[in-house]
């Protein structure tokens, strides 16, 4: 063995190495929540269009969801934040570039965008397990399209789907780790900062892993209350 | 409109190709170690069952960029001496997408029905027989559409061994517009080529879907 | 001839069956039946050797099914089973269902496997369902190849475990049909069902089991006019 190690754990709550993991946690969180609202909402709108009677409606939508999907989130986040400003053209990209703390902004949107697609996907699961009678028993109490959607049709969906939206919302907190790769100082990019400064990447990573664990098993909990306050009997059930 | 993509075209495709075999050994790896994963999430026996699950729900709750890292550095201090940085995303790859398959094979088990079992065995069928006429091809079908959604995936993960400096498709072309400052057209270039294989995979498993539930099997 | 002796059988601390004794000859019809949870398809799945019993003894012709020397497998080739869900193999076509088992287990060549199968199509009404797969036919054609499967092995003894139960109401005589005429050419069958219409036709005897026991036996006759027990009585208050 030519590459003894010496565990040196104590980078877990020395300073500055303790405080930084603490700060790139909030930042994880903070970047985790804000996404999630522009995916939820986004992500319910497009799914929703994507059952409406207009056809081009449809198939932005559905155009939407193909393209969110299926290119990596890490492609997605290099294109808004390398390429995204120059879209504005040279003069007004420029400007956007100097805007402070513009990696973390473009991160959320990046990860709420594609986010959206997935909550959107979900979305029309829902939509498609609610039988066509049951949209007709609505329309025949003389609501009209409108109404039956905002009334009965999407909370009855986003019942339908509160197990998968869990799920996701897990993983839009795993998935905001990708933003480093941008230089947003959340969790990893925190633990990966320990190991430049300490060589003790191995310690650093291992206390954030446990970090994330704990993050995720509270939002389960979390979640979990949730799911048993908006419950229909008989009607969701998780494995 | 492709000219930065035209200069560097060789050396771009070069990072794809790594990306595919990225993807070939997470493929093979992850989805021989999800069916045994998948065989012990259904075990009986409880020194199975627990250590199996606990591993899944651990990495399920992990994201990858940290288990890529956590294996970049481990890995060396268990081989003693500095690992190539493929060798090392490759095992990460596997144990992080194993569980992901292995969650898949577990449903394709469990969808089985005992009686289907038991009609099988009921005509005089042997154990060896009812799996290879029986268990295992109606549970391959019922699992193809989510196999092949799973490995689309796995095919875009092998991206984030970007960030331990692995040369693939992504970071080959963050590394040509450091130089030429082209971003729009050489993201999007990436993009494209990742949306191509992406869309024509999900079209193909979302055929093995109809196919499936027109046999009344999903 | 089937002998049960004494069986007993527990599920962990609960008992499914409890001291059963019964004789079923060749050329029999026995019908079995009692609500749910009562232990009757696990009855059935124990005379197949699909489950285990803890007390007692089964015997098939003279072979004990506990005896660690016999071949479930090669036993099983006797005894037909017919299942309340179908439990068709979904991949396969209706002929494809029939002829795997005499193919895989009899050996048998796959033109003279397709022959018999063709024949048993017919005899259960069927024949232009061949090449269709079990998702394209109604529960009653599903059910009926599920007995052409059986009965393509030749089994000696028949098994129903309330084969009409999942179908609509107009279905269930087609299958009926088909299992009077196998009882009527001298099939030994056991069935578990509530069709009183079939039992009245056919029936040699039947059993009434309630909490894993067999409460009452008796003829048609015996047995849905006159029921001693107030479980029975009950029971066919309910059904009919």
């Amino acid at each position: 063995m030519g590459f003894a190690y010496d565990f040196d754990w104590g980078v877990l709550w020395r300073q500055p190495y303790g405080i930084w993991l603490l700060q790139g946690l909030w930042l994880t969180i903070k970047i985790g929540f804000v996404a999630w609202i522009v995916a939820f909402f986004l992500g319910v709108l497009v799914g929703t269009l994507r059952v409406t009677p207009w056809r081009w409606l449809r198939f932005i939508s559905t155009a939407y969801t193909e393209i969110f999907r299926n290119i990596p989130f890490l492609v997605q986040l290099f294109f808004w934040y390398y390429a995204g400003p120059m879209i504005f053209g040279e003069s007004l990209g420029r400007q956007i570039n100097q805007i402070v703390g513009l990696n973390f902004y473009v991160a959320i949107l990046a990860l709420g965008l594609y986010t959206a697609s997935r909550v959107a996907e979900h979305m029309r699961a829902g939509f498609a397990s609610i039988s066509r009678d049951q949209y007709q028993a609505v329309l025949s109490t003389g609501m009209t399209q409108y109404q039956m959607y905002r009334y009965v049709i999407i909370p009855y969906a986003l019942r339908i789907i509160i197990p998968p939206l869990t799920t996701e919302f897990l993983t839009i907190f795993k998935n905001s780790s990708v933003a480093m790769t941008i230089g947003v100082a959340e969790l990893t990019f925190m633990s990966y900062r320990i190991d430049a400064e300490t060589f003790h990447g191995l310690e650093a990573t291992t206390g954030a892993m446990v970090i994330y664990l704990i993050l995720g098993l509270t939002v389960v909990r979390a979640m979990g209350i949730i799911e048993a306050r908006f419950k229909i009997p008989g009607m969701i059930g998780r494995e | 409109m492709f000219d930065a993509v035209a200069r560097n075209i060789t050396f771009l495709l070069g990072g794809f190709v790594v990306t595919l075999q990225l993807t070939f050994f997470a493929l093979a790896g992850g989805i021989a170690l999800g069916a045994l994963v998948g065989l012990g999430r259904i075990s009986k026996n409880k020194w199975i069952f627990q250590p199996v699950t606990l591993y899944v729900n651990f990495i399920r709750n992990m994201p990858l960029i940290l288990v890529i890292f956590w294996f970049y550095f481990v890995m060396p201090i268990i081989a003693g001496r500095p690992l190539n940085p493929f060798l090392s995303a490759v095992i990460s790859f596997i144990i992080f997408e194993a569980t992901y398959f292995g969650e898949i094979f577990r449903a394709g088990y469990q969808s089985i029905s005992k009686d289907l079992t038991s009609a099988a065995y009921s005509t005089g069928m042997t154990y060896i027989q009812t799996a290879r006429y029986i268990l295992i091809p109606v549970a391959f079908r019922r699992m193809l559409p989510s196999l092949i959604t799973q490995s689309i995936v796995t095919f875009q993960d092998t991206s984030l061994a970007f960030v331990i400096g692995l040369q693939e498709f992504v970071r080959r072309t963050s590394i040509v517009d450091n130089l030429e400052v082209r971003s729009i057209q050489l993201f999007g270039f990436v993009a494209i080529i990742f949306f191509i294989f992406c869309f024509i995979a999900s079209k193909i498993s979302r055929h093995f879907e109809e196919k499936g539930r027109k046999l009344g099997m999903i | 001839m089937i002998e049960i002796k004494n069986v007993n059988k527990w599920f962990g601390e609960f008992q499914v069956l409890t001291d059963i004794n019964e004789t079923i000859e060749r050329g029999q019809t026995v019908v079995i039946c009692g609500p749910s949870g009562s232990g009757k398809s696990t009855l059935l799945r124990c005379i197949n050797g699909l489950e285990p019993y803890q007390k007692g003894q089964i015997l098939v012709d003279g072979v004990s099914l506990s005896d660690p020397k016999t071949n479930l497998y090669k036993l099983r080739e006797n005894i037909g089973m017919v299942f309340q869900r179908f439990e068709l193999y979904p991949h396969m076509t209706a002929l494809q269902n029939i002829t795997l088992a005499p193919m895989k287990v009899r050996k048998l060549s796959k033109d003279k496997a397709r022959k018999k199968a063709m024949e048993l199509l017919q005899r259960v009404g069927i024949p232009d369902k061949a090449d269709s797969y079990p998702a394209n036919l109604s529960g009653g054609q599903q059910q009926r190849v599920a007995i052409a499967r059986s009965l393509a092995m030749e089994p000696k003894y028949m098994m129903f475990d309330e084969p009409t139960s999942a179908l609509d109401p107009e279905m269930i005589k087609e299958v009926l049909d088909v299992m009077i005429d196998l009882a009527k050419e001298g099939m030994t069958m056991l069935c578990v069902t509530h069709e009183m219409g079939f039992a009245r036709e056919v029936a040699d005897e039947i059993i009434f089991m309630d909490f894993g026991k067999i409460v009452e036996r008796g003829t048609y006759e015996g047995f849905f006019k006159n029921p001693k027990s107030e479980r029975a009585k009950e029971f066919l208050k309910q059904i009919l």
